[in-house]
């Protein structure tokens, strides 16, 4: 065979097939897997990402309420009633256990003030770790990908290349054009690996900070109360 | 959460769709057709053995006369003359060459011998002068009348009579050299190289003329050895020719003649290296006038060359 033509045909012979789509169909089982698990992956981290972000934007927004409405001069008890009807979370949470534990040592004949002080800090304590808990939820899962996402890419890309090495064996020719589309396809994998971490790592980062700030202002706002009910307790005793 | 996913997953689709409908396909590189270049591998033997003519090839008459007159500016493999001046002494010379046997050490008086014997066959005119010189030439240039219309080489025939210098210097044979220990010691022998740093001067700060590329080729140097193993009968037959492995440094003129004896740089145990010696000395300059190219001649000046007798005898 003229080598011009051989040249021209082996050239010829991988055009058409190279898009995102084909380079997926025309993979190795493994590497579809991965693929399909990198997708999954990128999919899970960014609806945590979106409900994270949600979720924190509406937990400032409702503590900057409640801390105006706290501070406004309202009494307590008044408060204490308007909140305790509905579903509360972060300060109002942390202010309704408060005013439960204090509401509850003093109902009955005796109130048991001797250890009120104590009670209450470990009630908002108790609050603030469940809050907490349920900021942070699911953050682990960015963290994770964030780490694994590229190796696991890295695997699918391993594997691609070690079906386009068989392939060399297998037509024993080393032509690029024989390597070139395992290559791309193993690629793939690893693009998408990185196309799901990078985004992880990234918003596992900024919603792990959010998270601490968030706590560290309820943690402010529980000491705040805790030294307004000891006064309280002080001064009734 | 379900917001959270479906923003998720709406959003990777929207991704998915815009990479598929911007990035349809790869383009492929517009790569025009390639034309294979044939690589044929040659060896440099093959080229230069091309100068070593064959014994029996048909003599070439015309060109005999010029390599004198212009040492080849470069390696032609195939220029003749390197032929036409190999084969004239092979037919015509042998006969007269006994004869300047004395060339060896013992007579001076015979040194200017080199140039003559070769050129007689091709060059009538050398000959009246070189019969002054020496005796034994005489026969073998029969006047070929075709010849005397080349008159110009002369320049090559005249310098026997310039050259009478070097018989006062008669080094005796150095068989040992402390110097040169780890190099007797050493039985590999070093490739003799065309450059003059070979010897063992030291190193200078640069050539003496300038010039800047004067390294001759591979096939330049293939060139000269194969121009001298043409004239160099070694001593056949006799005990351990495998020693019998001779260097010589070569003095060369710009104009190819042979400047003064060549030294015999290495020394044996064996009893007939000495005359394996004398038969390389004697080669060297019988073939005196070599073809060189004469812009290199900084690196021809001086020039090491093996006489290995096994190269010539297992070919």
């Amino acid at each position: 065979m003229n080598p011009v033509e051989l040249a021209q045909t082996t050239l010829a012979a991988p055009q058409g097939d190279m898009s995102f789509l084909a380079l997926f169909f025309q993979a190795h089982l493994v590497v579809k897997l991965v693929m399909i698990g990198l997708v999954g992956a990128s999919i899970w981290c960014w609806a945590i990402i979106v409900d994270k972000w949600l979720l924190f934007a509406r937990t400032k927004r409702q503590m900057t309420r409640f801390e105006t409405v706290f501070w406004s001069g309202q009494s307590l008890e008044e408060l204490y009633r308007t909140l305790s009807g509905r579903a509360n979370h972060s300060m109002s949470a942390l202010f309704i256990a408060a005013m439960r534990e204090w509401k509850r040592s003093h109902e009955g004949a005796r109130p048991a003030v001797a250890s009120l002080r104590q009670r209450i800090d470990r009630v908002m304590d108790v609050t603030i770790a469940r809050e907490a808990e349920r900021l942070e939820a699911r953050l682990m899962v960015l963290a994770t990908v964030g780490s694994a996402a590229p190796f696991i890419g890295l695997f699918g890309t391993v594997w691609g290349i070690m079906t386009s090495f068989q392939a060399i064996a297998a037509s024993k020719s080393t032509n690029l054009a024989v390597v070139a589309p395992g290559i791309a396809e193993a690629l793939l994998a690893t693009a998408l690996g990185l196309l799901a971490a990078i985004p992880a790592v990234i918003a596992y980062n900024k919603l792990s900070a959010d998270a601490g700030k968030l706590t560290a202002r309820m943690e402010g706002f529980a000491d705040e109360f805790s030294a307004i009910l000891s006064r309280q307790i002080d001064e009734r005793s | 959460m379900r917001v959270g996913l479906i923003a998720s997953i709406g959003g990777h689709l929207a991704v998915l769709v815009w990479g598929v409908v911007s990035f349809p396909e790869a383009r492929p590189f517009d790569v025009g057709p390639v034309d294979t270049l044939p690589v044929d591998l040659v060896p440099i033997s093959e080229i230069t053995r091309l100068r070593i003519g064959e014994k029996d090839a048909e003599v070439r008459e015309i060109e005999a006369t010029k390599p004198a007159e212009k040492p080849a500016p470069e390696p032609d493999p195939e220029t003749p003359p390197a032929e036409t001046v190999a084969e004239k002494p092979r037919e015509a010379a042998p006969e007269p060459t006994p004869a300047p046997a004395p060339a060896p050490a013992p007579a001076p008086a015979p040194e200017p011998t080199p140039p003559a014997p070769p050129e007689p066959a091709p060059e009538p005119e050398p000959a009246p002068q070189a019969a002054e010189a020496e005796p034994a030439p005489a026969p073998a240039p029969e006047p070929e009348p075709k010849v005397a219309e080349t008159p110009p080489p002369l320049p090559a025939s005249a310098r026997p009579r310039s050259k009478p210098t070097p018989p006062p210097r008669v080094d005796p044979p150095q068989d040992f050299n402390p110097n040169q220990i780890a190099a007797l010691l050493n039985k590999v022998e070093p490739a003799g190289g065309g450059s003059p740093s070979a010897s063992d001067a030291p190193a200078s700060l640069g050539s003496r003329e300038g010039l800047s590329n004067v390294t001759m080729s591979q096939s330049e140097l293939d060139a000269l050895r194969g121009q001298i193993s043409r004239c160099w009968s070694p001593p056949a037959g006799t005990a351990g020719a495998s020693d019998l492995n001779v260097r010589l440094k070569v003095f060369l003129t710009p104009s190819g003649e042979v400047d003064q004896r060549p030294e015999v740089m290495n020394s044996s145990g064996n009893p007939s290296f000495t005359i394996a010696a004398e038969s390389a000395r004697r080669a060297v300059l019988r073939c005196a006038p070599y073809s060189l190219p004469a812009e290199k001649y900084d690196s021809w000046r001086e020039v090491i060359i093996n006489f290995d007798p096994r190269d010539l005898l297992g070919g």
